[in-house]
């Protein structure tokens, strides 16, 4: 079959239309949608149409600032001598420090879910948490204790199970 | 409050109007795919419900999203019925509903070319009704059957092939 044959044979099957579902089907489908549009609508706090606009198209931008705000905060710290708490600089001008309460813990701030769209349309969900890292170190001899802590955002892509 | 109700009746009309130009597409494919007519039409509902639901903006979802969603439904669907025994669905299968639409001046070549369409393998049969009626492009295609596009397209011509050489001359 060459190309003119198929492109003749293919509006040939064009020529015929699938057949309509019973009304019933159609009256099932209807009923049911748009699925969860009008829940979501009443549980969502009304909001303006522009910020509603916001939301859904730049709603990706939020976990993406998160993660640059974190990063800035951790290069501060790490970079700027400056800033260093006065526990640490005591700390780093006494002779040799004798840690004998070092506890390490971590704390929840907060958490979100964002969701993104893929150029091909497909919905694509991240999981956001904001921790507080959290570092004590203690000389119960000479009553020193060195706090840190350390804000972290976590974002873990959740792909939806398509196929 | 109005702007409210505004949405929301936008937001039905769009179903409506959208489920108007595709519902009988899907259905055709679902009825390719499900052993009774019963199914065909509950594979239709669930697939469209769950697409659009995982539509994060309410708009609504890419159709090549939808024929995937009711062919894998309908693979679950086969893989648990096959775990009972199969009887009234075989019976069911003897009494296929209509594939295409019944006007009086194409029932003749419908009723042709719906035969010639179940007498192709299944494969052939799926690429030309996500071409020919669900209007997917090849790359939707693929995506949908889980194949290289390049595939789609070869067996797609080779689906046409043979669909031709099982149809009367008259028609084909």
């Amino acid at each position: 079959m060459n190309e003119n044959e198929q492109e003749l044979f293919e509006a040939e099957l064009r020529r015929i239309s699938p057949a309509r579902p019973p009304a019933d089907l159609m009256a099932r489908l209807m009923a049911a949608g748009p699925p969860d549009m009008m829940r979501h609508e009443a549980e969502r706090p009304v909001v303006p149409g522009l910020r509603a606009w916001w939301l859904v198209r730049l709603g990706w931008l939020v976990p993406a600032a998160a993660v640059v705000i974190a990063a800035l905060g951790v290069w501060r710290v790490r970079l700027s001598p400056a800033r260093v708490s006065w526990q640490t600089r005591a700390a780093a001008v006494a002779p040799a420090l004798k840690a004998d309460d070092v506890r390490i813990g971590r704390e929840l701030i907060s958490e979100f879910d964002a969701v993104a769209r893929l150029p091909s349309g497909e919905p694509f969900r991240f999981r956001c948490c904001q921790w507080m890292d959290e570092v004590i170190v203690g000389d119960k001899a000479r009553g020193i204790v060195i706090e840190q802590r350390t804000p972290r955002v976590e974002v873990v892509p959740v792909r939806f199970e398509t196929y | 409050m109005n702007g409210g109700c505004q949405r929301e009746t936008t937001a039905q009309s769009d179903w409506e109007q959208w489920l108007a130009r595709h519902a009988p597409g899907l259905l055709l494919y679902a009825r390719q795919q499900a052993r009774c007519e019963a199914d065909a039409q509950d594979l239709v509902q669930e697939a469209v419900v769950e697409s659009w639901r995982r539509q994060a903006d309410g708009a609504p979802p890419p159709l090549g999203f939808v024929f995937a969603t009711i062919r894998r439904r309908a693979v679950d669907l086969a893989r648990s019925e096959d775990r009972r025994a199969g009887r009234e669905t075989v019976a069911m299968r003897e009494t296929p509903a209509c594939w295409f639409d019944s006007a009086v001046e194409e029932r003749e070549r419908s009723h042709l070319i719906a035969e010639a369409m179940r007498n192709l393998p299944e494969l052939y049969r799926e690429v030309i009704t996500l071409k020919v009626w669900g209007g997917l492009t090849f790359r939707e295609i693929a995506k949908a059957l889980e194949i290289p596009a390049n595939t789609a397209a070869s067996r797609y011509r080779y689906a046409l092939v043979e669909l031709r050489k099982r149809m009367p001359e008259t028609i084909a």
